[in-house]
């Protein structure tokens, strides 16, 4: 089950329409960073469920706070939300451990989706 | 007089930053469509927004691109209820590695028109960038934009980009700004977009109707 979601984005707007499209029923406890270095930071501060990573950041970008993640925990279910939609930066999401990657703009119902199929990959996973 | 307003009311903080990821969204699907093209991969970076007076619009250009002594730049105006102009600014000598990444060689002979060669290559890769940028900003503003045909320069000195006539000096000018690399040409360039302050009532009204969506 998820309990804690970590939202990683320069973009101040871009966090509040995450957090807008999170849904509100289940009480998930959100957090927030800046660039890819306090992303990972807060990462080991908090351990959590599911974090949504945008990819082009100051100080550290997506690809890189993604390979720092999942070198702090090969379990880390991350999930990019970026403006790069190119197919090779999707590619390089996968390659380097990405859940999925979602295309900016979010809408409330592919966040829902996203949230649901990572529910249901932690029910299987046990 | 419009111009003692200063640039603080003019937008606000919230609206730059919603303005930044508008642009940071329209510049990466620009960037996608290029890529699909031409097999390439852009490197992007976090965009900048910029008020200033028109009257420090050239000399801001100047100073952003100074490394460059001389530059190639595709310019397109666009009008619609979003109206302005659009800079797509290469230094120098980048034209035959652009023109390789169309047609996958380096080989080029002494005689060839290169030249013309060029300007049709800057003209193509302007108006996909600049097309799909602009267009992305007006779909997801709410607003359809027709633009002029692309104008393109070779070898221009990086003092003379912008006219100092491109809009009433006395106005103001909102400036988005996007750094990029093409990854395997090692070719760096700058997408700046210019709106007039025509543009900025509607703008800001705009850009909190996006947000609202999300409330």
């Amino acid at each position: 089950m998820i309990k804690r979601i970590l939202i990683v984005d320069d973009s101040p707007i871009s966090i509040k329409i995450m957090k807008s499209c999170i849904p509100k029923d289940k009480d998930y406890e959100l957090f927030d960073a800046a660039d890819g270095q306090l992303g990972v930071d807060k990462y080991k501060e908090i351990k959590p469920d599911l974090t949504f990573m945008d990819l082009t950041m100051p100080v550290m970008d997506g690809f890189h706070a993604l390979v720092e993640i999942m070198k702090l925990d090969q379990r880390a279910i991350v999930i990019i939300v970026t403006a790069d939609v190119q197919i090779k930066a999707i590619a390089r999401a996968h390659d380097l451990g990405a859940f999925s990657v979602l295309r900016k703009p979010p809408s409330k119902e592919l966040i829902a989706a996203a949230i649901k199929e990572v529910d249901e990959t932690l029910a299987q996973l046990g | 007089m419009v111009n003692k307003i200063s640039t603080e009311e003019m937008i606000t903080a919230e609206e730059t930053d919603i303005l930044q990821e508008i642009m940071n969204i329209a510049f990466g699907r620009a960037a996608s469509d290029l890529a699909e093209y031409i097999d390439i991969f852009v490197i992007l970076s976090v965009p900048y927004i910029k008020l200033l007076q028109a009257s420090d619009l050239p000399p801001y250009i100047n100073t952003e691109i100074m490394d460059y002594d001389k530059v190639s730049v595709v310019e397109q105006n666009f009008w619609g209820k979003f109206k302005g102009s659009a800079f797509l600014i290469f230094p120098a000598g980048t034209g035959k590695r652009i023109i390789s990444l169309f047609d996958g060689g380096d080989d080029f002979v002494e005689s060839d028109p290169i030249y013309e060669l060029e300007k049709e290559t800057f003209r193509e890769v302007g108006n996909i960038l600049i097309g799909a940028c602009i267009g992305k900003i007006a779909e997801l503003l709410g607003d359809v934009i027709t633009y002029s045909p692309p104008r393109v320069v070779i070898e221009k000195s990086h003092r003379s980009v912008v006219s100092d006539s491109l809009f009433d000096p006395e106005n103001l000018a909102i400036v988005l700004r996007t750094v990029f690399e093409f990854n395997e040409k090692n070719i760096s360039g700058y997408l700046f977009i210019v709106t007039s302050q025509e543009s900025f009532g509607w703008l800001k009204t705009a850009l909190h109707k996006f947000v609202e969506q999300y409330e």
